[in-house]
């Protein structure tokens, strides 16, 4: 049987000291949908993605990924399987190729050209990147690396914290598009924005997550 | 062989020659002055209590007493190489793991020394094992200080790249492997340069003493090399137990990155 849910968090809550700042949050995503989480800052919606990337300790509540609990399989494969793409990607050392190879060099999988070529492509670059030293591109052209870093791990489920926010309209367009494709090939994807516009042309369920409690937004 | 003998009296002759210290610090405004004057005199006094501790340990060749002083050394040496770890989990995570780190090392490059190369007898004898032992374990000091200062540092300021990695399936070792290696390069080379330039830049201290009290410089040496070799060994495997110490205290059971400092 598949499960309904390919994540879903059940009264997660995280505490800083003695502040709430995630107050028994329930979620649920389906494969293929998207779900575009807004909200003010510090309301808790960048701590709840990386909760959900499980790079954030939970004090409470229960994390489920694929219909089992999270904590059933490492916390390395199941970050393979949960991609997280935070809102300033940070560049490793080297080429992009370099950094589009990362995930799975970790795991001893040394991806061929053509296979991080058309990585770059679904990121919204193209393969004449690939030589080109990760720390002299634009803010841009780094975010969309940084995404086509997180593809090379073929993740179910792909969380974005303000995936457009350094992007010119014509790349965040890109980027928008890529999430559809993302979502249409079956994964489940998560998108954290503040843009209003953004949020609207994504689809999909729409969340508010203010005080650390996040809510349905019914779109007219 | 016969020395020269420093009369008491005459330490202040080279304590008023500090008076060109005081200078430096007065003429360019360094407001050192009364630093100098403080670590002078505390300098002295210390090494005039070390002196007469160590009178005392020669008269009375006792092992718990040797063993005694090797476990202050080796307490202070840990505190002291802990306490001032900025970004770092505290004393209480830390004095343990610096202490760990450098009671390995020292253990490794002294005792098959003390057994094998230099072997006093009796073995405990204090005029061997008290300076060597305390060679040792300043270099364990000085080297488990700058790889807990770095590694906690580095984890601070480069945070978000170890959450990507970690983000992408890395495992902890293989998130900070690179700061690691930076942090571990760093806290060796003093050590190595140190080999390096013997001889050709400063005779060492220890060398220096042994030829001003008399010994033949070829028996000289022969102990110096020990020494460095010894440092070497002292600075790789505290520097190395150091490090894989503090990767541990940096992240969770869970593998995440901790909130430190």
């Amino acid at each position: 049987m598949t499960p309904e849910y390919c994540l879903e968090g059940r009264g997660l809550t995280v505490t800083f000291g003695d502040r709430e700042v995630l107050t028994r949050v329930d979620f649920a995503l389906r494969k293929g949908e998207i779900a575009v989480i807004d909200g003010p800052s510090g309301g808790g919606k960048s701590t709840l993605l990386r909760a959900l990337a499980t790079l954030q300790a939970l004090t409470g509540g229960e994390l489920m990924e694929g219909g089992a609990p999270a904590s059933s399989s490492s916390p390395r494969d199941y970050r393979v399987r949960v991609a997280y793409v935070p809102q300033a990607p940070v560049m490793f050392p080297g080429t992009v190729a370099d950094n589009v190879r990362a995930g799975p060099r970790l795991r001893g999988v040394l991806l061929d050209d053509p296979r991080v070529e058309t990585l770059l492509v679904r990121g919204g670059l193209d393969g004449s990147f690939a030589a080109r030293p990760a720390a002299e591109l634009s803010g841009g052209e780094k975010q969309r690396v940084a995404i086509a870093r997180a593809l090379a791990n073929e993740p179910r489920v792909l969380l974005f914290d303000e995936p457009t926010s350094a992007l010119d309209p014509e790349s965040a367009r890109l980027v928008l598009e890529l999430v559809g494709r993302l979502a249409a090939d079956g994964c489940g994807v998560v998108v954290v924005t503040h843009t209003r516009a953004h949020a609207a042309a994504l689809g999909g369920t729409h969340y508010v997550c203010e005080g650390g409690i996040l809510r349905r937004r019914e779109v007219a | 062989m016969s020395y020269v003998d420093i009369a008491p009296w005459r330490l202040l002759i080279v304590f008023a020659l500090l008076g060109s210290a005081l200078f430096v610090s007065w003429w360019a405004k360094l407001d050192l002055g009364k630093d100098l004057v403080v670590g002078a005199v505390r300098g002295a006094v210390q090494l005039l209590a070390v002196g007469y501790l160590l009178l005392v340990l020669f008269r009375n060749q006792r092992p718990e007493w040797v063993f005694l002083v090797l476990v202050v050394m080796l307490a202070v040496a840990a505190w002291t190489s802990a306490r001032r770890v900025e970004s770092g989990p505290g004393a209480r995570i830390l004095v343990p793991r610096a202490l760990a780190a450098i009671v390995l090392g020292s253990a490794i490059a002294l005792v098959p020394v003390f057994l094998f190369v230099v072997s006093p007898t009796p073995w405990f004898e204090a005029r061997y094992v008290i300076p060597i032992s305390g060679m040792i374990v300043a270099n364990a000091m000085n080297v488990v200080a700058q790889v807990n200062e770095r590694m906690f540092a580095t984890a601070k300021a480069e945070r978000a790249e170890i959450e990507q990695w970690l983000a992408l399936g890395a495992s902890p070792k293989q998130a900070v492997a690179r700061h690691v290696r930076v942090a571990l390069r760093a806290a060796l080379i003093p050590t190595i340069n140190g080999l390096l330039t013997v001889g050709l830049v400063a005779l060492p201290g220890m060398m220096t003493g042994q030829i001003v009290s008399g010994t033949a410089p070829e028996h000289a040496i022969r102990y110096q090399i020990v020494i460095m070799y010894q440092l070497v060994i002292v600075a790789a495997v505290s520097g190395g137990t150091a490090a894989f110490l503090a990767r541990r205290a940096l992240f969770t059971k869970a593998e995440q990155l901790r909130q430190l400092g």
